[in-house]
């Protein structure tokens, strides 16, 4: 059978792709350990790999746990935002003058730079998770929302006529052709705010006094002046961020199936 | 004959453009009626007007003795749209079931199962697969099959092939020509095929350049039930250079006109 044998050779291929991208990553690391050494980079400035790696050894109850804390952080503020979004968003959709009126303030929210008020909201809202989950959510709702109004709107045109011409409902619409046609934008602002929401997460963590997370570790570790647990801390983020992206992928895979982007 | 499908003195005009002359038009129990006109002649703004999805600027449309908006409500017209619009998301049983799905307390009791007519039309074998796997005829047989799944006894088609290749539009027509015959469905067809217009109606109805207006209907004496080979008969010869004299007519009358 042909497309078995086509099959086959995808996945040797992609399997191929993966053993790139490990090999990319391995040179990297080989050349970020060489150039700490060559240079004698100072120790708060970049430490090598080979210095993290036993600062996360020596505790990883503490980091797994702190790593854990943050992503809760920053998945929940996402979902809080998405669900906002699509609520807002199906409401933006229906009138081009609600949306024009919009566009400027979630801009704003989008270009203002958030880790300069994040003391102002620690302070309405007090110390601890929420203030955290306020930033994360907020800093991610313009993309998801810009995402949802333009993906409502780009519904099949005849679609909508051939449900209106059997008098579908506004709902039955909204849930059988206008929201699977969002998706695909939904999906990339998603992957935008899985960047933008652990950062959200990581500075307002610093700021919040709250006792846990990635964070806050960085903080502290700024504040004692110690290198190896501010680097542990950042790379346990970015490792998040990776986990986050690879989620959103996976997810993509299943319910974008039938979309070009998947094939 | 009871009139189905009735129009009265029904013009569109959009602003100050007039898309459609005042015309009359009528389609009985059971008839297969074609517009026929060239592009943009407004045919398909007298569709959407029967369908309900756009309001006349003046006259009176009684769809199965009703309004083209009451008749929408109780699903009673199959609409099959210039293009497939299959929901890229839905497999292909899915999207035959699309019309079903909504709006369902007005689903008739008696719908004819989409499943079956996929299998008359030759897609049984792909009732999972999803439409990017399908060919453009393929497409357009499901959205046939989409709005015969209906059990509508009213069908609104808007050029349904006008996008495919001239052999696989000769097989759409002569499939809908066999629906059609199988249901007894009233049809308001539009197209700008000559050989599409004569094979499936019983009455083609030749409208003018814009502003479309009705310039002559042609009944078609073929008897039922019409099999391809009756495109080599040479009364269907004789429709086709009928149709195209009348066609060619409208067209110089509206130079004339200018």
């Amino acid at each position: 059978m042909s497309s078995r044998r086509e099959r086959r050779r995808g996945r040797v291929e992609s399997l191929r792709l993966v053993a790139a991208g490990v090999v990319g990553l391995f040179v990297f690391v080989l050349a970020w350990e060489a150039l700490v050494r060559i240079l004698d980079v100072r120790p708060f400035v970049l430490r090598a790999p080979s210095k993290i790696v036993p600062e996360l050894l020596d505790e990883p109850r503490f980091f797994l746990d702190n790593t854990l804390t943050t992503g809760r952080h920053a998945l929940v503020g996402i979902l809080i935002a998405l669900a906002c979004a699509l609520l807002i968003g199906a409401v933006l959709a229906t009138s081009r003058f609600l949306e024009h009126a919009s566009q400027p303030v979630l801009t704003l929210i989008l270009v203002t730079p958030w880790v300069a008020y994040i003391n102002s909201v620690v302070l309405w809202l007090g110390s601890g998770t929420p203030p955290i989950l306020f930033m994360v959510a907020f800093v991610s709702f313009p993309a998801f929302t810009f995402a949802t109004v333009a993906g409502l709107r780009s519904a099949d045109t005849s679609a909508r006529e051939l449900l209106a011409s059997v008098e579908a409902s506004r709902w039955e619409v909204l849930w059988r052709l206008r929201l699977p046609s969002a998706l695909p934008s939904l999906f990339t602002a998603a992957r935008f705010n899985v960047g933008l929401g652990l950062a959200a997460a990581y500075f307002t963590e610093g700021g919040a006094l709250s006792a846990d997370g990635l964070g806050y570790a960085g903080s502290r570790a700024i504040s004692f002046n110690n290198g190896n647990l501010l680097w542990a801390a950042i790379l346990c983020t970015a490792l998040l961020g990776v986990v986050g992206l690879t989620l959103v992928t996976l997810l993509e895979r299943v319910l974008l199936r039938w979309h070009v982007s998947q094939r | 004959m009871t009139a189905v499908i009735r129009l009265e003195q029904v013009a569109k005009s959009f602003g100050d453009l007039d898309a459609v002359a005042p015309s009359d038009l009528e389609v009985g129990a059971g008839e297969v009626v074609t517009l026929l006109g060239p592009s943009g002649c407004g045919k398909t703004t007298l569709l959407r007007m029967v369908a309900g999805l756009e309001p006349p600027s003046s006259g009176s449309i009684t769809v199965g003795a009703t309004t083209p908006s009451r008749a929408r409500e109780t699903k009673m017209i199959g609409f099959v749209p210039q293009a497939p619009a299959l929901l890229p998301w839905r497999t292909v049983e899915a999207n035959a079931r699309l019309l079903l799905d909504v709006n369902r307390r007005a689903n008739p009791t008696c719908a004819p199962d989409h499943v079956e007519l996929l299998r008359e039309v030759g897609l049984g074998d792909f009732l999972h697969a999803h439409p990017h796997e399908l060919s453009g005829g393929m497409q357009q047989r499901v959205a046939l099959v989409r709005a015969f799944a209906l059990g509508s006894s009213i069908l609104l088609m808007d050029e349904p092939f006008a996008s495919l290749d001239e052999i696989t539009r000769a097989d759409m027509r002569h499939l809908l020509g066999r629906l059609c015959e199988q249901t007894g469905a009233s049809v308001l067809f539009v197209t700008h095929s000559i050989a599409e217009s004569v094979f499936l109606s019983d009455r083609v109805v030749v409208l003018s350049q814009r502003p479309g207006r009705v310039i002559g209907t042609v009944p078609i004496d073929l008897s039922r039930p019409r099999l391809p080979a009756i495109e080599d008969d040479p009364r269907f010869f004789g429709h086709e250079t009928q149709l195209r004299a009348l066609l060619h007519e409208g067209a110089g009358r509206s130079e004339a006109a200018r």
